[in-house]
Parts: C-alpha cells; structure tokens; sequence
C-alpha cells in the first residue's frame, strides 16, 4: 500500500499536477479564482457571524440572516475548494511539507466542525433567540470562533505561499 | 521605511495578510449591501438600513486596507509603478471610492427604495470596480 508521500509525490508530479504548475496562465487564474471566492465566501459568511454575536445586522431576525447569507457563502466555499484542491494538486509536496498548510488544514476542519455543531445542535433552539438582538452564549462562541478560525485560515494559507517554514 | 519592509523576511508577508483580511471583510460588506440594491438579499429589510449595518466594518476595513495598502506600496514602489496591473488598479480603486461616496451612497442613504433596474446598474457597476481592484493587485504578483 502506497504511503502518504509518495501519494503526494505522485500528485505533484502527475500530468494535471505539473500541468496547472507549469502552465503561464492557468496556475494564476486558479490562484485568481481561489482569492475571490474566498473574500466572496468567507466575506459574507463575516456577517452572520457578526449577526451571531450581536455585533451586526441587529435589526434583522438570525434565521433571516442565515438564509440569506448561508447559499451565497456555500456557493463561494465549493468554488474555494475545487480551486484549492487544484493548487493543492500542483504543488503537493511544497504544501505538505509546509507548516502553515497543516496549521491551514487544522483550522479548515475547526471551522468545520464549529459550522456542524452550530448547524446541527445550537440552531434547534433558534426560535427562542431568533429576534434577540444579542443572541444566546453558545450561538455567540459559534460566531466568534467562526471568525477566528477562517481568519487563521487565511492567515495560514497566505504564509504558505510565502515558504516561511 | 521602504527599505526596512523589503528588507525584512517577515514585515512585507505580515501586512499583506492584513491587507488580505481586511479586503475580505470589504469585499463582503460591498456584495451583501449590493445584493440588496439588486433586490436579492434581506428584501425585508430597506436598503438604508442595511447600508447603515455595514458602514462602520466597511470604513474601518477600508482603512486598514489603505494603510497596509501605502505600506507594502512603499516597500515595492518603483516595481509597481512601473507594473501595469498597478496602474490598472489604481484607476479602479480611485474610481471605485469616487462612484461608492457619490452616486452609489445617495442612491443606498435615500430614504427612498430605487427602482428595481437602477438598483441592479448601480449595484452590478460598484461590484465591477471593486473587483477590478482586487484583480489588478493579484495581478501584480503575478505579472
């Protein structure tokens, strides 16, 4: 059975992997792409966690806020993630080597984690806070750690980039 | 000053991840409140109001974006001067903050809702200029 570096290694050095790297345009459309649905998917999704915390958007119920910002910041998370997927691809040993991509890898999945929880036990109880303009503790955490996590997420992945480590 | 970010390994990389951030957060609060102009969002809620909920996060995120913006400006000058995605961004984002304090903020203030059609063009042209930003400053890394 193949181990995760030579998976890698395979990656990088497949046709689609040295393809997309060596190509003039099509590593920095990718790149392009990435960068706007990241500010696309993530700069909506600020506003119901803003929402979450009270510190925004006060005037509007939470579960409006949520159906109005949650398709558009799903739709700007697939297109960051088949993009990110395709960089990953080109350049797979550069990143798995790199420690700000598996710090970015760990955040990517709090994120996800903090989405779940919230998705699937905070928001059953919705109908009791939903016109508070400060909601609940737990819905609060949901927002602020939503924040903090996606901000390491870029944070992260524009330091890998970078090659500092 | 310049020299000190060039020649720093870590101060140009740090700024720019400001700049990134901070462009996130702007970047958000121009499409939900245009999203709004184009009658796609939050239809319950008057377009004024919505503007008043983002102005503060997108002033403040404006301003760090042009701070660490002039930053990492004077750390590559002579490279972006000379760089044509620079000057392509440039005159978007002089356009874009022109058109945003003019024409899109009496339109997104007035008490009055506009006409379906106009809040589309004025919402679809603010977009457009902000993206033709953040496109020319990807560009210039690239170019």
């Amino acid at each position: 059975m193949a181990d995760v570096p030579s998976i890698i290694h395979w990656m990088q050095n497949s046709d689609i992997g040295t393809g997309i790297r060596e190509s003039i345009w099509v590593f920095p459309i990718v790149e392009t792409t990435h960068v706007l649905a990241l500010a696309l998917s993530v700069g909506v999704l600020i506003w119901f966690d803003l929402r979450l915390m009270g510190w925004g958007m006060k005037h509007q119920p939470v579960s409006q806020v949520h159906k109005q910002i949650m398709p558009l910041a799903f739709v700007g998370f697939v297109v960051m993630f088949v993009s990110g997927i395709l960089l990953f691809w080109s350049e797979a040993e550069k990143c798995y080597l790199s420690g700000f991509f598996r710090a970015k890898m760990l955040f990517l999945v709090l994120a996800g984690l903090n989405a779940g929880i919230f998705e699937l036990r905070t928001k059953k109880t919705i109908e009791d806070w939903d016109k508070y303009p400060v909601p609940p503790a737990q819905a609060r955490m949901a927002g602020l750690i939503s924040i903090l996590s996606w901000a390491a997420v870029i944070i992260a992945g524009r330091a890998t980039a970078y090659n500092l480590f | 000053m310049g020299e000190t970010i060039r020649g720093s390994r870590i101060y140009f990389p740090i700024i720019e991840t400001f700049h990134l951030l901070a462009l996130t957060v702007l970047f958000g609060a121009v499409l939900v409140l245009n999203m709004r102009l184009c009658g796609l969002m939050m239809k319950n809620q008057p377009t004024q109001q919505v503007a008043k909920d983002l102005s503060p996060w997108a002033w403040w995120s404006l301003v760090v974006i042009l701070g660490s913006g002039i930053l990492l400006f004077l750390s590559e000058a002579m490279k972006c001067y000379a760089s044509k995605p620079f000057q392509i961004k440039m005159m978007f984002l002089f356009a874009a903050i022109i058109y945003h304090f003019t024409i899109h903020r009496g339109v997104s203030r007035s008490s009055r809702e506009p006409h379906r059609a106009m809040g589309v063009i004025i919402g679809v042209v603010n977009v457009v200029l902000w993206l033709g930003v953040g496109l020319g400053g990807r560009g210039i890394g690239f170019l």
